[in-house]
């Protein structure tokens, strides 16, 4: 005990092979699999779909990839896999919070920690579009409201974002006259079925 | 109260996508999950004085997420709190909604561990493919990484077939190899430099390379504290995860044989 104690730094790093030791067996099914998907993902990743406008299409697309750019830029730049700027042991928490979620890689939460910037970094980017249209320098929940309301991609947030505020989004975003702060609503109501039953 | 609604959607979310999740059965599914995390904890022993009944614990912190939200505003730019908490739901709920996805496929293909490759697959299909490419550019060069230290690790090995393990390991998802590194760490009881490589090569073969980084990171620590107790310390202990470790593998091995 008292040597772990000794070497606080990689805590993060820690919890890895000593919580989920994965077992050698794996290493005979995964063996296929690992070279199975590798040709699908090869092809180069289609842009998101542009804004109704051409215009704004383009700037869009533009800003894309732009974005995309410095991505590749950023991980060609990472040399050291110890340091993230998400920490790994409360990522896999959370993967561990499904019950059918039984081992999990090394591997897996530092692949998220990268995953979840770029999340975080395109959610808060599209956020930021609505609240320069209302003419804001405060980033606002309603703005994070409106990017979910506006890209499909993010239609398993629509529980997580209340209603009301997704509605003044929604109003604001077909450019009807909305609030430039929405008032507090009602507690948000049961989710809308439909969504459910979209397909992924 | 937010924590339970987000988890409650995850869980009729996912109805469509694997078996139908009953309200009972997806209550069950958070206690569940929850005493995971209790277990998870206690499985970690010196990781602190953490609660894994806190609320906290199921979101990414919210000062790392504010600092990444920075990243892509300008800089006069401010957030409110209730958009960073808003955001902060928002990753969890992501983390959840890919990793169901994945852990689905994970079944239906009779595997227990969710590596990288089933991320990005899973991603794929919700229609994050935009974030793949160079998630897999990053996940390649982190496996690369992970096999150079494998690689360092066997170049100071005592024993011939600590070598020959960190050798087998070269390949990408080797399993052959990963399959003589546990073979060997087993039977050789007394080095623990066999069973650091032992553990090196399952590891990297089945996609948890960071194993090994961690024991080469503590141990440097260890030595560099210069005190010699702790050294030993440090040593025996490693010696004893590496036994229980190799033989854990072994007889996953064996089961595995026997399939």
């Amino acid at each position: 005990m008292e040597p772990k104690s000794t070497t606080p730094p990689p805590p993060p790093v820690m919890g890895a092979p000593i919580a989920y030791p994965p077992p050698p067996g794996a290493a005979y099914p995964a063996g296929p699999y690992v070279h199975a998907p590798a040709a699908a993902l090869y092809p180069p990743p289609p842009l998101p779909p542009a804004p109704p406008s051409s215009q704004q299409g383009a700037a869009a697309a533009h800003q894309q990839q732009l974005f995309w750019a410095e991505q590749y830029r950023e991980i060609e730049a990472t040399t050291d896999f110890k340091n993230h700027n998400l920490p790994l042991a409360r990522i896999k928490k959370i993967m561990k919070a499904d019950e059918d979620v039984r081992m999990i890689a090394a591997e897996a939460p530092v692949v998220f920690s990268r995953a979840c910037e770029m999340f975080i970094l395109e959610l808060t980017h599209r956020g930021w579009a609505h609240a320069e249209e209302n003419k804001r320098r405060t980033l606002q929940k309603s703005d994070i409201a409106a990017a979910v309301a506006r890209t499909e991609v993010f239609d398993f947030l629509v529980d997580i974002v209340p209603r009301d505020e997704a509605k003044d989004a929604d109003s604001a975003a077909m450019g009807a006259a909305g609030i430039p702060h929405p008032a507090a609503g009602l507690p948000a109501a049961d989710p809308m079925g439909y969504y459910y039953v979209q397909p992924q | 109260m937010k924590n339970r609604k987000g988890y409650g959607h995850q869980g009729h979310l996912l109805s469509p996508v694997g078996s139908p999740l009953s309200d009972n059965e997806s209550g069950a599914a958070a206690a569940a999950g929850g005493g995971g995390c209790g277990s998870s904890v206690g499985y970690c022993g010196g990781g602190g004085g953490e609660s894994p009944a806190k609320e906290q614990d199921r979101f990414l912190p919210i000062a790392n997420v504010s600092r990444i939200m920075k990243r892509s505003l300008p800089a006069n730019a401010k957030i409110s709190k209730e958009a960073k908490e808003t955001v902060q739901e928002c990753v969890s709920e992501f983390i959840s909604f890919v990793t169901g996805e994945a852990s689905d496929k994970c079944q239906r293909e009779k595997r227990k561990t969710i590596n990288g490759d089933d991320l990005l697959w899973a991603m794929t299909t919700l229609g994050f493919e935009a974030y793949v490419a160079p998630l897999k550019s990053y996940l390649n060069r982190y496996r690369e990484a992970e096999g150079e230290k494998a690689a360092v690790l066997g170049g100071g090995a005592r024993h011939g077939e600590g070598g020959g393990a960190a050798d087998d390991a070269g390949p990408l998802a080797a399993g052959g190899g990963a399959g003589d590194g546990v073979d060997r760490a087993g039977h050789d009881d007394d080095a623990h430099v066999g069973l650091m490589m032992g553990a090196s090569s399952v590891g990297f073969g089945s996609g948890g390379g960071a194993a090994p980084s961690y024991y080469a990171a503590a141990s440097r620590k260890a030595y560099g504290a210069g005190e010699g107790s702790k050294v030993m310390e440090f040593e025996g202990e490693e010696e004893n995860g590496g036994v229980q470790r190799g033989r854990g593998f072994a007889s996953h091995l064996h089961g595995a044989v026997q399939w």
